[in-house]
């Protein structure tokens, strides 16, 4: 297969090709189509587009237009769900990469009328040719994708045609024009928002603009929570939410005392209800990783627990999204919207003005000062209590440098982010095999309290487990010292003595 | 790949429209079909509406495999290209004899410039010359046309005993009749008289005298495309699938 040509263009520059020379060239209808219905088919985050590609289903027909292979097609009785749920077939082979937590869904139907074009000579022999296909959604928006072909030995024909496409405004179909253009009411998803935060920049105004970015990408997850559509959904609205308070914990005294706690208070509320789905959906994720920690011989006790699991996961999420519909919930959070794009009743705070890049010098040198004396003081012998106060400095440390990234030279910046990411994956897993091993002793405790028939086997089950994820702790536990060492290695002391201290010094 | 080489040392016998009709139908059947127009004047590239190549000039169809490959130009059919002639192509003769190895030059060039494709057909120039010595030893086959008629009779013995007395193999030639009118008793004694003499080397289709044919010149198309399934399309078909069982 060789590479596409292949370019969005809106549908009244695309009619205009049907019409006008391109330099010396004649457009030439050589086939037309009748128009067919399909639906575009993606997942919620756009990771077949985001990838250079398009996904049409028909019936049960998959067409995949990628820009390195061309196009791919196959049959599936399944169109949608998870890549795992289609039949095998080179559209499932070429969709491996997508994310397997993500579900694939119909974003919207289309009519696609594809016209055939040959543009000619004086002598009406064919330089080049170009597919259009004419799309026309049904709510009403259009677009249109143009493939070119060149023919052997007129490269000259295709790059005057490519070079007309792209002055009458054809683009890379993956930026999310051709999307927008066909189905204009849809919120392209962008789970990591850019926020430009200026160097002079007042903090309070950093904050706001950060708060104002993940306000709604919380409100665009809440409907596929509802419909339980995967479990990506509330693992996003989670994320946005944490960004949310770690900005109130974080930033200091930008907003009033009092303005801070009721905050704070507000949106833990919100986080407070999502907790145990979220665990129970890691669990049920993860469940092949469980099975390979135990022998076989134990892994009926593992069908039971499982089991178990997926019915509380089941009555979780119903509990979750009648909340998610309820009215106290969507008037509260619509309050709490309006008041960050409002912004009247913010009250600030006694560092609210501070101009950005002063200000998140002085946080993230603080923290970095914290997290070195509190990894200073840790050894083999130390309380695990302090290595998961570590994990947390560590963790707003990342919250601090990412939100005001803007801020600093991309290059210095990186370079002591990326390892600082290496030791949080260290601790990171240090956390959860601990937080397992809590979850597991809490639903050990509450099965002996309610003996069941199936019990025994699951308590055996979950006592081995225990025991398999307390070794784990522990070897992650042991790497801690060494992980902080590589961390925090005479390069990366000096970045952030260049990066965060550098008023100070002057001084 | 296979090299058939369309060829007459008589004009005007239908050499061109066996060329590009072949070249045609073995590109519709899937093969990956290159069409090297030998012929100065251009008519097969004329036939494909391709203008003369201005930068394969004179020894460089020979020596440079890069501007031969870069010569080459897509057809408006599937699997169909071709190396349009050039005006510099009537001095073959001449560069040829100056070059080493001037018999097995051409063979050379197709294989290094050619690769890529399972048939190239050759439209050949109406001579005997040292470009034609160099097709009959690169050709698989060589398809001559031939009108049913005297002197066209003659000038096919003549080729005959040009390969009897050159050592050169006479099963590669596959002659077929070309522009045949069965309602003339000429043509009719003609062919019995020349199948009998020659039975090995005529293959059994024959292309009729046709006015379809003769619109390639105004439609410059192969024949199967414009309608003419019927009639000389389907004669070019079977003459395609005879050469296919011969090879």
């Amino acid at each position: 297969m060789t590479k596409t040509d292949c370019y969005f263009l809106p549908s009244k520059a695309a009619q205009n090709l049907l019409e006008r020379h391109v330099e010396k060239l004649s457009p030439v209808v050589i086939d037309d189509a009748p128009p067919s219905g399909f639906r575009l088919v993606d997942t919620f985050d756009g990771e077949v587009r985001k990838t250079g590609r398009l996904l049409f289903a028909t019936g049960n027909r998959l067409q995949l237009l990628s820009k390195d292979t061309g196009f791919l097609h196959q049959v599936s009785s399944r169109t949608d769900g998870y890549v795992a749920d289609l039949d095998e077939g080179d559209v499932k082979t070429a969709l491996q990469n997508i994310s397997p937590l993500r579900r694939l869904q119909a974003i919207g139907e289309t009519d696609i009328e594809e016209v055939t074009l040959a543009f000619v000579d004086s002598a009406q022999k064919t330089r080049v040719r170009a597919r259009v296909w004419f799309m026309n959604a049904s709510g009403g928006g259009s677009a249109a994708l143009v493939v070119l072909q060149g023919l052997r030995g007129y490269d000259k024909a295709l790059n005057q045609l490519r070079a007309h496409v792209l002055a009458s405004g054809g683009g890379s179909f993956s930026d999310g024009a051709l999307y927008k253009s066909l189905f204009p009411m849809q919120v392209v998803y962008v789970p990591k928002p850019k926020i430009a935060v200026g160097r002079k920049e007042a903090a309070f105004d950093a904050a706001n603009d950060i708060i104002h970015a993940y306000l709604p990408i919380v409100r665009l997850n809440e409907p596929g929570i509802i419909k339980d559509i995967d479990i990506e959904f509330l693992h996003d609205y989670r994320i946005g939410l944490r960004k949310i308070r770690s900005v109130l914990s974080l930033f200091s005294e930008v907003y009033s005392d009092k303005m801070t706690v009721s905050l704070k208070q507000r949106f833990s509320s919100l986080m407070s209800p999502t907790g145990q789905l979220r665990d129970l959906d890691v669990y049920l994720a993860e469940k092949d990783k469980f099975y390979a920690l135990l022998p076989k011989r134990l892994h009926a006790g593992l069908d039971a627990l499982f089991a178990l699991f997926a019915n509380r996961r089941a009555e979780q999420q119903s509990i979750l999204a009648k909340h998610l519909k309820s009215k106290a919930y969507t008037q509260e959070i619509e309050d709490l919207v309006s008041l960050f794009a409002k912004k009247k009743k913010l009250r600030k705070g006694k560092n609210a003005g501070q101009p950005a890049l002063e200000y998140s010098r002085a946080l993230i040198w603080k923290k970095y000062g914290k997290v070195c004396t509190i990894a200073a003081n840790i050894d083999d012998q130390t309380e695990d209590e302090e290595v998961h106060n570590l994990r947390i400095q560590c963790k707003k440390l990342r919250y601090l440098m990412e939100f005001f990234a803007p801020v600093f030279p991309k290059k210095e910046f990186n370079s002591i982010l990326q390892p600082l990411k290496k030791l949080q994956d260290n601790l990171g897993l240090f956390n959860d095999y601990s937080v397992q091993q809590e979850s597991l002793h809490a639903l050990l405790d509450e099965l002996n309290t309610n003996q069941k028939g199936e019990n025994l086997e699951i308590a055996q089950s979950l006592g081995a487990l225990i025991v398999v994820l307390h070794g784990k702790q522990l070897q992650e536990r042991a790497r801690v010292v060494e992980s902080f060492a590589k961390f925090n290695d005479a390069k990366t002391k000096e970045t952030f003595q260049a990066l965060f201290k550098k008023q100070k010094a002057k001084a | 790949m296979k090299i058939i080489a369309c060829y007459s040392n008589k004009g005007g016998v239908g050499k061109t429209a066996a060329a590009v009709n072949l070249a045609y139908a073995f590109a519709a059947a899937g093969s990956r079909t290159l069409i090297c127009d030998l012929d100065p004047q251009g008519a097969s590239s004329f036939y494909f509406r391709v203008k003369p190549s201005k930068k394969l000039k004179e020894t460089l169809f020979f020596k440079d495999v890069q501007r031969f490959t870069k010569a080459i130009r897509a057809t408006d059919y599937e699997n169909l290209d071709i190396v349009p002639a050039n005006m510099s192509f009537r001095d073959f003769d001449v560069f040829l004899s100056r070059m080493k190895n001037s018999r097995s030059r051409l063979q050379k060039a197709l294989k290094a410039g050619g690769s890529e494709y399972d048939t190239i057909i050759l439209d050949c120039p109406p001579n005997i010359s040292t470009l034609s010595e160099n097709v009959f030893r690169a050709a698989d086959c060589i398809v001559v046309p031939v009108i049913p008629t005297t002197l066209s009779e003659q000038t096919f013995e003549q080729l005959v005993a040009f390969f009897r007395d050159n050592r050169l193999q006479r099963k590669k030639l596959l002659a077929f009749f070309s522009m045949v009118q069965r309602s003339k008793k000429l043509h009719r004694d003609t062919m019995e008289r020349m199948q009998k003499k020659h039975p090995k080397r005529f293959l059994d289709s024959a292309v009729p005298f046709s006015t379809e044919i003769e619109k390639m010149g105004i439609n410059r198309a192969p024949v199967a495309t414009y309608g003419a399934r019927k009639g000389p399309g389907a004669a070019y078909q079977n003459l395609h699938m005879d050469v296919v069982d011969r090879l």
